[in-house]
């Protein structure tokens, strides 16, 4: 079968929704699909550019190429999913979230003027519109299927995908922290530096790039911190597995997260994962005391949860098996046979 | 956002003024919501939109007709038919010549021979005999920047009368069912009835098919609460059908809590009318949050309740058949009765629960606010780089443009 797979491009930046794509494109060519990444640059601002630029995907005519039809398009994130297709399926990792959850919080994008007001509710009726011509609609968690429901009123069913491939393993309950995540305030690595601080045990690395780095080291050296946290920047596959092999637990506490792979992959290392009751999807897979531990969103607790983890390495390994089980579920053909079927 | 909002408000007893007290909480959470004082037709400082509740009943909204004119906004439209309302405004006023000018406007020069006959007493006042026949919104629409309806029935009639501007249906709002115990009533079944005891809310179709189902099921018993209307004979029509005290209980007006006491005991809640000027029914609403199986008629908002919540009485020939039929399926089948309940709790959170329309309303406020602006900003936008690369205005290359902003609601 001849495949589309869509996503915006946003020049320079490279993360999880990425990693996704192109493992995607390379999954369905493995399985002998002629699949090709269709991309188109992504810039949501100032004003109305949210939607000018999101229109380009309308222009888009992926009914065929090269006078041989695509037969299929897999479109993912806002606002590849505009693109026209008789046969659109999409697997939605993100909607435009500056409209939707992040709106009047901190990391909104639209002020309280009425053209700003009618500029989010355009947003949402271009993803009502957009999300009801697909064929089938899936999404990565429930918390994205509920928002979806919510906004749009469509109904998605749920399909999380795999991490990517890496080398995953363990070696040790190690002394450390880990933080794999994109350098951004709504991650919330802030609240694992201010834990730090807190306990002078504690001792964290931080994998990973992005805009709040120099926030996030600025902090780092104002709680003189005696190298206790560590910034890796980013790291390749083999580095990756090598910290997930490594540490004592994986810290992942964004806002009201989508769904991220970074769960997974401290499961399939068998890790336990430390996050927060306001982390949104990742509550779908980290359970308190099952698979993790669950907090609130304040040093404090992320410490002494920190702390507990360390002083009870047994528990901590079982939290790590267990979530490697729920992994282990979540695999390439069992996603792909969902999508084209 | 600031939006200046006209509606009658408790302790004016009205159901659009309780629907208010119910929504703005809400809508207060979304919207900077200024709520103007019964009679002030200005709207409050710094406003960026504004809104009118429209309903017939001219005590309640005349003077939001007359703030309307003043300055257009949005206007949800409780009902269709605006003929009382109009008349009032006209007529009321000592203002023959504004209810002629309003006829002939929708009926032409029959229309306004139609209201000379009225303004001399010749005819009867069409407002109560013939109101469907003259709706007389067409000065309200004619000023709505935008409409907030109900149903796709007042959509379509509104479209029907010309109106072109945006329209956002939003469902009724649902009330919280207060903590109550059921009224103890017996009956097998109870079938309730509740509103104005009149010929068009279909109260003799009503009782002549309960004396009907009564024949067969002595036990069976008709709650009519509400007032009986001027000119109809409830006592003379129960006599003529043999309706005895025994299976009929009636109860005049009745407070908030009594009111849904007494909802809460039946085991049916029929909900008639004919004609309809388009309106929503808050009893009904009410009904479907208690879990209810409703039967209403076949007719407006009434039809569009899905099928898995209400049966549905055509009007007219066979009614009474019909009903008969719809109330005797109701007692016989537990089974049905319990699905109709399972899908009208479910239907009143999923469709009518105050949060979900609240959020509508924000949304359709915002969009009639600021739409303008943001789709003469992308337009502008798509139709300069397109301009640079040499696509003419009227082109085909600038037909497919607009075809294809026009499939994803952006450009208005």
């Amino acid at each position: 079968m001849r495949i589309a797979v869509c996503a915006p491009q946003v020049p320079f930046v490279h993360g999880g929704a990425e990693i996704f794509t192109d493992t995607l494109v390379a999954e369905l060519r493995e399985r002998g699909h002629e699949t090709e990444l269709v991309t188109i640059p992504f810039k949501w601002y100032p004003g109305t550019k949210v939607l000018s630029q999101a229109f380009l995907w309308r222009l888009a005519d992926l009914e065929e190429s090269n006078g041989a039809p695509i037969e299929l398009v897999i479109a993912t994130k806002f606002p590849s999913y505009c693109v026209r297709h008789p046969n659109k399926r999409v697997w939605v990792l993100h909607q435009f979230r500056q409209a939707y959850e992040l709106d009047r919080t901190d990391l909104g994008q639209f002020s309280e003027e009425p053209a700003d007001r009618a500029l989010r509710r355009s947003v949402q009726r271009l993803d009502r519109v957009a999300l009801g011509e697909a064929k089938r609609l899936f999404a990565t968690s429930q918390n994205v299927a509920d928002r979806i429901e919510r906004s749009t009123g469509l109904a998605a069913e749920v399909m999380p995908h795999p991490p990517q491939e890496l080398p995953y393993r363990c070696e040790e309950y190690g002394d450390f922290i880990l933080s794999v995540n994109r350098l951004d305030r709504a991650k919330r690595i802030d609240l694992l530096i201010e834990a730090a601080a807190l306990d002078p045990a504690l001792r964290v690395v931080i994998a990973g790039e992005g805009p709040d780095r120099e926030r996030l080291e600025k902090i780092a050296r104002e709680r003189d911190l005696n190298g206790r946290v560590e910034f890796a920047g980013r790291a390749d596959e083999g580095e990756l597995a090598s910290l997930y092999a490594r540490c004592l637990a994986v810290y992942y506490a964004p806002v009201d997260e989508d769904f991220g792979m970074v769960p997974f992959e401290a499961f399939l290392s068998r890790k336990p994962v430390l996050t927060t009751h306001d982390a949104g999807g990742p509550l779908e897979i980290v359970s308190d005391r099952r698979t993790g531990l669950v907090t609130a969103a304040e040093p404090p607790a992320l410490a002494e949860a920190a702390g507990w983890l360390r002083e009870h390495r047994a528990e901590a390994e079982a939290f790590g098996s267990a979530g490697h089980a729920l992994a282990a579920r979540v695999t390439w053909d069992s996603c792909i046979e969902r999508l084209l079927s | 956002m600031k939006v200046s909002y006209f509606s009658p408000m408790p302790p004016e007893r009205s159901g659009i003024a309780d629907y208010s007290a119910l929504l703005l909480p809400a809508l207060r959470r979304r919207l900077d919501v200024q709520v103007v004082r019964r009679g002030r037709t200005r709207h409050a400082r710094g406003t960026d939109l504004s809104l009118y509740h429209v309903g017939n009943n001219p005590d309640a909204h005349g003077w939001i007709v007359d703030a309307l004119r003043r300055r257009p906004g949005v206007v949800v439209l409780h009902d269709f038919v605006l003929h009382h309302l109009v008349a009032g405004l006209t007529i009321g006023r000592r203002d023959g010549h504004g209810y002629l000018d309003a006829m002939e406007r929708e009926g032409g020069v029959v229309g306004r021979l139609l209201g000379h006959g009225v303004l001399d007493k010749r005819i009867p006042p069409l407002w109560e005999s013939r109101p469907q026949e003259f709706h007389l919104a067409g000065e309200v629409l004619g000023l709505a920047t935008g409409l907030v309806v109900h149903s796709r029935y007042v959509e379509e009639r509104a479209r029907g009368a010309g109106f072109d501007g945006p329209i956002w249906r939003v469902p009724h709002p649902a009330w919280p069912v207060p903590p109550i115990e059921p009224a103890r009533i017996e009956g097998d079944p109870l079938v309730g009835s509740f509103g104005n005891l009149n010929s068009s809310k279909r109260i003799p179709q009503l009782l002549e098919a309960f004396a009907r189902l009564r024949r067969d099921r002595p036990n069976a018993r008709l709650l009519l609460v509400g007032a009986t209307s001027p000119g109809f004979d409830l006592d003379r029509r129960l006599q003529r059908l043999g309706l005895s005290d025994e299976g009929i209980l009636r109860e005049d007006y009745v407070d908030e809590r009594r009111l849904w006491a007494l909802m809460a005991a039946c085991d049916v809640c029929v909900n008639l009318r004919a004609p309809t000027m388009g309106e929503t029914s808050g009893s009904v609403v009410r009904q479907l949050s208690l879990g209810k199986p409703v039967i209403v008629s076949d007719v407006g908002w009434f039809a569009e309740l899905p099928d898995e919540v209400a049966l549905k009485i055509p009007v007219g020939d066979g009614e009474v058949e019909a009903l008969h039929a719809a109330l005797e399926l109701i007692a016989r089948d537990g089974g049905v009765r319990a699905a109709m309940s399972r899908s009208a709790l479910d239907l009143a959170e999923r469709e009518h629960g105050l949060e979900h329309v609240a959020e509508l309303y924000a949304s359709a406020l915002e969009q009639a606010a600021g739409g303008e602006a943001v789709a003469k900003a992308v337009l502008g936008e798509i139709a300069a780089s397109a301009g640079e690369v040499g696509i003419e205005p009227g082109s085909p290359e600038a037909t497919e443009l607009a075809r294809r902003l026009a499939e994803v609601e952006l450009g208005r």
